[in-house]
């Protein structure tokens, strides 16, 4: 991991500066009138059970692994279809 | 493959696909319970930082290389990493601040509001369509070093 160890300690005490830094400019956004309005009018995206009576058990497991394929891959394809596209114009 | 630690490019390959399975796991709360997804994302920080740090001379060149004269589609490229970024870091951040298991069982409590349950949602969604335009960026990169890894007599 010859790679990983060179300026490790310098470079990850960067990132962690400018993580720390940008979340901190994030944590600002609860002070918005988006904020405010999001926690006035309640949130919610369904409860434990919702529509999981009828589904075999093992579904419960795989179907969020196939739900993120599907929203990675479709724009991943899209995507690529688009590069091919453009390069082909060029 | 068994060279892969003396290759810069084989290296990133593999911390690549310990990031992806990782963040699979990671984004399936439905599977892994909730207690299981808030140490999961913790453990998650440390393919993530790994992933940046044997992209530093990428980061470092970036800003530069964004006013440069490079291409339209290395300019998406940059600014898409960019936004990935602070995406992740929103997702994670909200994450934190809706702990509902990994922060009680450190003893520190939080006052959990919907807005951060709903940026927490939503855009650990989101993070899911980037990540595959981010991979369809480096298709060409996947493909060759995947041929390098697993191909029979090509060599580094």
């Amino acid at each position: 991991m010859k790679y990983l160890k060179k300026d490790w300690k310098f470079r990850s005490s960067i990132l962690l500066i400018v993580s720390v830094l940008v979340s901190a400019l994030l944590i600002l956004l609860e002070m918005t009138d988006w904020a405010a309005q999001i926690n006035l009018n309640g949130y919610s995206h369904g409860s434990d059970n919702e529509g999981k009576k009828d589904i075999p058990s093992f579904l419960m497991y795989v179907l969020p692994f196939v739900k993120e394929l599907v929203l990675i891959g479709v724009p991943m394809f899209i995507s690529l279809m688009l590069i091919k596209l453009l390069g082909k114009k060029r | 493959m068994r060279d892969w630690k003396n290759n810069l490019q084989k290296t990133r390959y593999v911390m690549d696909v310990l990031l992806f399975v990782i963040f699979l796991l990671v984004s399936a709360p439905q599977a892994t319970g909730v207690p299981g997804h808030e140490w999961l994302s913790l453990f998650f920080i440390v393919p993530f930082v790994i992933h940046l740090l044997l992209h530093w001379d990428w980061i470092k060149q970036s800003a530069k290389r964004l006013f440069s004269s490079i291409s339209l589609r290395e300019k998406f490229n940059t600014v898409w990493n960019y936004l990935l970024y602070v995406i992740m870091l929103l997702a994670t951040v909200s994450g934190f601040l809706v702990s509902v298991a990994l922060l009680p069982s450190l003893s520190i409590t939080v006052d959990i509001q919907d807005f951060w349950s709903k940026v927490h949602h939503d855009f650990s969604t989101l993070i899911m369509p980037m990540l595959g335009v981010h991979l369809a960026l480096h298709w060409h990169w996947i493909i060759n070093v995947s041929k390098r890894m697993f191909g029979k007599g090509v060599t580094s």
